[in-house]
């Protein structure tokens, strides 16, 4: 059944014809070098990897070729927003436009345009793992064609790329869809290192409260070990409170372990990837390079296995490879000069966050739906699952959150969301709005980088 | 009071968006938000669903004044004489004058039009006008 399900979808006239028993081969036989699971257990630093994609063959070539001579751990592959929304077509013209005039006509690599025969040249030639980034509610194609190209690792989920990405596409199909999608990356880990699955933790990236990126980040995690796969990271991105950042992945480090075993998947691997700073950016660029200076010290302090890095162009549009790749350059040299760093934790913040987090994965497993999916559907529906500034309408977006004065992000309504009374009480108690109305602060507290 | 909102044409910007339901909401209005990327059409109808008294368009990127040109169109076929009929935001794409701008939209069939002003002294006049101030 699956399989001609596959047949059916990768049977697209915008791709290269599908021989599965190659890919098969292919991968069996893959170099070690392309896992990123490989990678993650046979290294003792913080991997790096920057965010990177250019339409054509040539551009991204170039790219990698500067990525790598910055001493990357991990490459990017960002896909551009026609095929993200599956419209092939468009990318497939715009492709031609930007390989005529030399101007980027797409904000990403068109994979599907390329196809997986093209892609898996420049895949193997620099033998690195490559990490896909897209934002991608039917990502069944894109996948496919990832994987068959030999790139191993695969972010997003049904609830991280849909929520801060579309307004109306139906969650129920983005689950189905990534249900596709968890079993190929299953399916494909029997034959040599696992495929990694990475959920994005950003979200929207704007005052998203921490218990809600943790209970996403498990949901998706469960959901996607619930089909078979054995290797997958969890991330968030940095808060603009180190203190939120350090519970933050205390929290879910433990709750992730918890979790997994609790349903049965003790003997899948789990990793932790932080994002710097995915707000808005200084355009001064020497406030931007110390941001980002302090998102690496926040990564080491946190012990995250994976830094996703950001530039000091942020503010003013994508990167040129070369300031993209200093980079990259600067977070290892970051890195490798933070030895032997303090483990810190705070004891009554941790409390108070996992509580709420189980409150809320409570509240999700209560639901008397027959299928996880579905009980995450109808949590999201109902409110449960509620993430501040999402386009999205089935989000209810009831829930508000603030600032507190050392800029840790605090509930200041909960919402439908089933935090007790105790713990928003704690969250209520850290939050001084200063004198200034509601909106005033929620405004100052989105550009505190600024 | 009950209010319609939401931003108009193809522009997803939202934070804005949420940033007025909320405004609005501690005003102690009813607040039914259509969210981004809303047609005017779609505001029409929320406005004879809900018998809403005022509309609040608002737009970021700039291109609402095409998304306006059906306004009166739409208000002559439907009876929303007693509705406030609100648009706000940035209304240009690129530099305008607000000399230029408030008349052209005035006549598209908004009473009330606000090029990059404050949200609250916004939406202070359009407590006032509601309560027959101005």
């Amino acid at each position: 059944m699956f399989q001609t399900e596959r047949r059916i979808i990768t049977n697209n006239p915008y791709t290269d014809s599908f021989d599965f028993d190659e890919i098969r081969d292919f991968i069996s036989k893959a170099s070690k070098n392309l896992f990123i699971s490989h990678k993650f257990k046979n290294s003792n630093k913080i991997l790096v990897q920057p965010r990177g994609g250019f339409p054509t063959y040539e551009k991204v070539f170039k790219l990698y070729e500067e990525f790598t001579k910055a001493g990357v751990d991990i490459l990017p592959l960002t896909i551009d927003s026609n095929t993200r929304l599956n419209d092939y077509e468009m990318a497939k013209k715009m492709l031609i436009l930007s390989e005529e005039s030399d101007e980027n006509m797409l904000n990403g690599y068109p994979l599907i345009t390329h196809g997986y025969r093209t892609t898996r040249e420049m895949v193997t030639h620099f033998d690195t793992p490559i990490s896909l980034r897209h934002g991608t509610p039917d990502a069944r194609l894109l996948i496919e064609i990832a994987l068959a190209s030999g790139i191993f690792e695969i972010e997003g989920g049904p609830i991280t790329y849909l929520l801060p990405y579309s307004k109306n596409f139906p969650l129920d199909k983005a689950f189905l869809y990534w249900k596709y999608v968890e079993r190929v990356c299953a399916d494909y880990s029997k034959l040599n290192e696992p495929i990694n699955r990475e959920s994005f933790g950003p979200l929207t990236a704007t005052l998203q409260p921490p218990a809600i990126v943790i209970v996403i980040q498990l949901l998706e995690m469960l959901l996607s070990l619930e089909e078979g796969v054995k290797s997958f990271s969890v991330s968030f991105s940095q808060t603009g409170s180190m203190l939120q950042d350090i519970v933050s992945s205390n929290v879910i480090k433990k709750l992730a372990r918890k979790y997994a075993n609790m349903f049965g998947y003790s003997d899948a691997k789990i990793h932790l990837v932080y994002h710097q700073w995915m707000g808005a950016f200084p355009r001064d660029k020497e406030f931007s390079d110390s941001l980002i200076n302090t998102s690496t010290v926040i990564a080491s302090l946190v012990r995250a296995d994976k830094i996703i890095t950001k530039t000091r162009d942020e503010a003013f549009g994508i990167p040129t490879p070369e300031v993209n790749a200093r980079a990259v350059s600067n977070t290892q040299y970051t890195l490798n000069i933070l030895k032997g760093l303090p483990n810190i934790s705070d004891e009554e913040e941790e409390e108070n966050l996992t509580e709420m987090v189980d409150d809320i994965m409570e509240a999700v497993f209560n639901d008397p739906a027959d299928t996880l999916w579905r009980q995450v559907f109808n949590s999201i529906k109902n409110g449960i699952i509620d993430i501040p500034f999402s386009p999205h309408i089935i989000n209810s977006g009831e829930a508000i959150t603030v600032r507190d004065k050392n800029y840790n992000i605090r509930f200041y309504k909960r919402g439908n969301i089933p935090i007790s009374d105790r713990c928003l009480d704690y969250e209520k108690s850290k939050i001084d709005l200063g004198g200034m109305s509601l909106v005033e602060n929620i405004i100052h507290d989105i550009g505190i980088m600024l | 009071m009950r209010v319609v909102t939401g931003v108009v044409g193809n522009d997803i910007h939202v934070v804005a968006n949420r940033l007025i339901e909320i405004s609005l909401k501690e005003r102690g209005f009813e607040v039914f938000n259509l969210g981004v990327n809303t047609y005017l059409e779609e505001f029409i109808d929320a406005v004879i669903e809900t018998d809403a008294n005022v509309l609040l368009i608002s737009s970021l990127n700039g291109e609402a004044e095409g998304w306006s040109r059906d306004l009166l169109f739409l208000k002559s076929r439907f009876d929303l004489d007693g509705v406030l009929f609100v648009i706000g935001g940035n209304l240009s794409v690129g530099e305008a004058k607000e000399e230029e701008i408030i008349p052209k939209y005035k006549a598209y069939g908004y009473d009330l039009v606000f090029h990059q002003v404050d949200l609250n002294v916004g939406l202070d006049i359009i407590e006032d006008t509601l309560k027959g101030k101005r």
